[in-house]
């Protein structure tokens, strides 16, 4: 036989037919695992004639040493800058042409890279996809100019509140652990960043044993074995990530973070703590409990702080959730005069979760909520393919969508608040608000200890 | 460049044109007309248990006037403030209780209600519509309460967004008498001030069941739907008919220029041309224009602009579907060495090159074949079926222009390419408006 290992894991439930949420299941898929570790998911799907082609490799930013944060970022946008068998151009014209998409990007746990394309183009796009994987080269001047496009990038970004609070959040939560990393490093460490650091970043981390792909679409399977086969079997084995890191411990006391913003109309704010890792057995619960916290359009934050007051144009929360933690924030954003009144409410809403006040009629339209959106998570090819990618690097289960209506159904009152008590974090909590400091200072310090900084430093 | 060549002529075999989309064809959408005039179309779908329903209504900032402006918008917003039947938040908390979400948006043309449920809730979906667009109950509190949320929608745009602040400003002077003018969103004044009175004539006036098209996609049956479509929708009445929109815009008779002050780390400019309505013969010609100046990396704008000349942070055209006429815009981002007006006229510069020289013939290729591409991504999904299929009714005039839409791609030539170039992108029939920081 060829060099392939199968190792079958066939799902025999139908996809097509399923017309209930009850029996929504997950398509048949199947797992080829080459010799050097690679691991690869085939769905077949033939609703369009495109294929979604998705490759996660052990490279997130998470894996960003201090003083070159930022550098994972710049791998993942270089690699397709290009490669040793194809140039820059080559790869954005050929693929422009035939109306492929290729999306190269750092994620906390993993870089990933994702391809649209029209199936009978499949032996033009995978070539292609494997070469940038493989064997990037990195030319220097197109290195610099990334550096130089992200460095401007990250000024610009301060104009948006939206778009740098998730990062003094996550700075101030995980504290010197790496998921408080900022994805795209600061100007500083974009300045040290050379070359041979991408080079070395992409020896290290860009290989096929921790790595898996998923394609999902339109093709037939014997050829694309093969043609998998042929592009992926020499990729080298390295030595296997190791992820080394302080353990992730909560604030010892609750703490205000001011940032800055001069000429801000309003103040922006991230309200939380520590959530759970993405693996954890309670997720579905947790995210029923979250549903009538502040994760649909009645949800008791957005009721309370929109429909009811009129304070802003949306409220909410919600988990983030990587391999080995995750954080845990409500946010909402309102007129500067409208702060204080607006975190004062916000608090009290959450604290209705800790008074019990779920009752059965509202557990059940949470779950039926819940129940109800799932299937469309997992309409498209490119979605498909992320949940395989991610079963992988969470290590989920294959049968989280097969078991997800039971697990809701489960769920009980009982249940709610043993998960409220054990994942919703009550006390010390984080606070960080972009927005006028002068105004928000005279107040602050009722919810913790208060530190001020600027969004232009 | 050899390899280059050889990956073309090896590749180049184009997507056929003779679309086949392995689930919807143009017969697989079915409609009828209610008596009451409203349209409903509808396409039977089961790859997944869902379903949605999507209202088309038409009526938008377009049909505004100074003292009301954002009133579609924040109308959009009482849709869900309540009803005979089901009283203030009873809409979302219903919906929501049998597995339903919903959103919806308000363009210059247009209001567009979204619902997404499992097909099991069908019916209640078709109760809470009939019933707001029915009996709609403006209560005076919830008119209240509802001004702060959307001057808070309206702040948090500005706070956030530059293309926000700037084409704002560049609208106000790019018209000066199409409603067209004002944003989406209207001016603060007007979100204070408009009373119920107002808002009950809008209602009356335009959401009669004969100015909506529905769409329903999913796993429906097509006369399941039709029943529950004459049960709920069928006893609507008509009311006002709304008046026709009869202001034309003159013709501009010279450049136009627009500074606006923000704090921002390097300016941003936009470049707004004055362009037909979607139903116009150049509309295609016009929307794979677009396409090859901005749409991937090898696009004329990033190529130029971001890549090879570093002038730009990012470079993007936009041509909206429009009832009348409207612009065509092109929004860029200086890098910090660079002056805006500099930029601007790299810009135009690319537009005359095209407009003088024409495209290449893989160029013009590439840009059909990513139409194409695109319209199969819009069908992956039940929404991107549904909201196709009502844009195209709505803006083109028939949805089975979605079909079609691939071969009027395809029968754009060069000469049209170049012939809307230097028609339409002239200096006399521009605005441009320059974000910079106070101090410059």
């Amino acid at each position: 036989m060829n060099k392939l290992y199968f190792s079958l894991s066939l799902t025999l439930m139908f996809f097509i037919g399923a017309y209930s949420q009850e029996n929504f299941k997950l398509p048949n898929h199947e797992l080829m695992t080459l010799k050097n570790g690679l691991q690869i998911y085939l769905v077949q799907q033939d609703e369009v004639p495109l294929i979604h082609f998705r490759a996660v490799v052990p490279a997130g930013y998470k894996y960003d040493q201090k003083g070159k944060n930022g550098l994972s970022n710049i791998v993942a946008n270089s690699i397709s800058a290009g490669s040793k068998n194809y140039t820059k151009s080559e790869i954005e014209e050929t693929l422009d042409y035939i109306g492929a998409s290729l999306s190269t990007a750092s994620g906390m746990e993993s870089s990933i890279i994702s391809s649209n394309f029209v199936s009978k183009d499949l032996e033009t796009v995978l070539p292609i996809l494997k070469d940038i994987i493989l064997n990037p080269i990195f030319e220097e001047e197109e290195v610099n100019k990334l550096i130089q496009r992200v460095s401007i990038g990250i000024e610009q970004s301060k104009e948006s509140p939206r778009a740098v609070i998730g990062n003094y959040f996550n700075k101030n939560l995980f504290k010197n652990h790496p998921y408080g990393n900022p994805a795209s490093g600061d100007k500083e460490s974009l300045n040290s960043i050379k070359t041979k650091d991408l080079k070395q970043f992409h020896k290290k981390h860009f290989i096929p044993n921790g790595s898996a792909i998923a394609i999902v679409g339109d093709f037939e399977k014997k050829k694309i074995k093969k043609l998998l086969n042929k592009n992926f079997k020499d990729w080298k084995k390295g030595k296997d990530i190791e992820f080394e890191a302080p353990k992730i411990s909560p604030l010892e006391s609750s703490k205000v973070l001011i940032v800055n913003k001069e000429n801000a109309r309003e103040t922006t704010m991230l309200i939380g703590g520590l959530g759970v890792p993405r693996n954890t057995e309670d997720l579905i619960s947790i995210q029923v409990i979250n549903t009538i916290l502040g994760g649909r359009f009645t949800s008791w934050l957005n009721d309370e702080l929109r429909v009811n007051s009129g304070l802003t144009y949306g409220a909410r929360s919600g988990f983030s959730s990587y391999k080995n933690g995750g954080s845990f924030s409500i946010s909402t954003f309102t007129a500067n005069q409208n702060s204080e009144r607006t975190i004062d409410l916000a608090l009290k809403t959450y604290n209705k979760l800790f008074n019990n006040e779920i009752d059965e009629a509202l557990l059940e339209s949470s779950k039926n909520y819940v129940k109800g959106q799932f299937p469309p998570r997992y309409e498209t090819n490119s979605s498909i393919a992320r949940f395989f990618t991610d079963s992988f690097v969470y290590n989920i289960s294959l049968n989280y969508i097969n078991e997800f209506s039971q697990k809701v159904n489960d769920i009980d009152i009982n249940s709610t608040n043993k998960i409220v008590k054990n994942y919703f974090p009550k006390e010390n909590l984080l606070y960080v608000f972009v927005g006028k400091a002068e105004l928000i200072k005279p107040f602050a310090s009722k919810y913790g200890e208060v530190q001020v900084v600027n969004i232009n430093d | 460049m050899n390899m280059k060549k050889t990956i073309f002529t090896t590749f180049i075999f184009l997507i056929s044109i003779n679309i086949s989309f392995s689930q919807s064809k143009v017969e697989d959408i079915k409609e009828f007309k209610l008596d009451n005039g409203m349209k409903i179309l509808v396409l039977e779908d089961f790859s997944i248990p869902n379903a949605n329903m999507y209202l088309f209504w038409k009526v938008g900032s377009r049909n505004e006037y100074p003292g009301i402006t954002g009133l579609s918008h924040f109308f959009e917003h009482m849709m869900f403030n309540g009803s005979e039947k089901y009283g203030p938040k009873m809409f979302d908390k219903t919906m929501e209780s049998v597995g339903g979400s919903n959103n919806a948006y308000t363009t210059e043309n247009l209001t567009v209600y979204t619902n997404w449920f499992p097909v099991s809730s069908m019916e209640t979906i078709f109760d809470l519509e009939s019933d707001r667009i029915g009996k709609l109950k403006i209560d005076p509190k919830m008119v209240e309460s509802e001004r702060g949320v959307v001057l808070s929608e309206r702040s948090t745009g500005l706070e956030n967004s530059n293309f926000r602040n700037l084409s704002e400003q560049v609208k106000s002077v790019a018209f000066m008498a199409h409603p067209y003018r004002w944003s989406v969103i209207g001016y603060e004044s007007d979100i204070k001030n408009w009373s119920i009175d107002d808002l009950q004539m809008y209602f009356d006036t335009y959401y009669s069941p004969n100015n909506a098209t529905v769409v329903i996609s999913g796993a429906v049956k097509f006369e399941n739907v039709k029943k529950l479509a004459l049960k709920y929708f069928g006893p609507l009445v008509n009311k006002i008919s709304p008046r026709k929109i009869h202001t034309v815009e003159p013709k501009q008779n010279g450049e136009k220029i627009i500074v606006v002050k923000k704090q921002v780390s390097t300016p941003n400019i936009m470049l707004a041309y004055h362009v037909p309505e979607s139903k116009h013969e150049d509309y295609y010609a016009l929307d794979l224009l677009s396409s090859i100046l901005s749409d991937g990396k090898s696009s004329r704008f990033y190529s130029t602009l971001i890549d090879q000349n570093q002038k730009a942070t990012s470079a993007f055209s936009y041509y909206p579907e429009s009832i009348d006429p409207n612009l065509f815009y092109i929004y860029s981002v200086t890098t910090p060495e660079t002056e805006p007006e500099e930029l601007e006229i790299m810009i135009q510069n690319i537009i005359d090159d095209i407009a003088k020289n024409g495209v290449s013939e893989n160029e013009l290729q590439k840009v059909k074949n990513q139409k194409l591409v695109g319209l199969y991504n819009t069908l992956e999904t039940i929404n991107g079926k549904s909201n196709t299929i009502g844009t195209y009714e709505m803006y083109f005039g028939d949805y089975k222009k979605m079909f079609s839409a691939p071969e009027e791609y395809q029968n754009v030539t060069n000469n049209d390419i170049k012939r809307v170039a230097k028609k339409y992108f002239i200096k006399d029939n521009r605005t441009v408006g320059f974000l910079i920081p106070p101090t410059k």
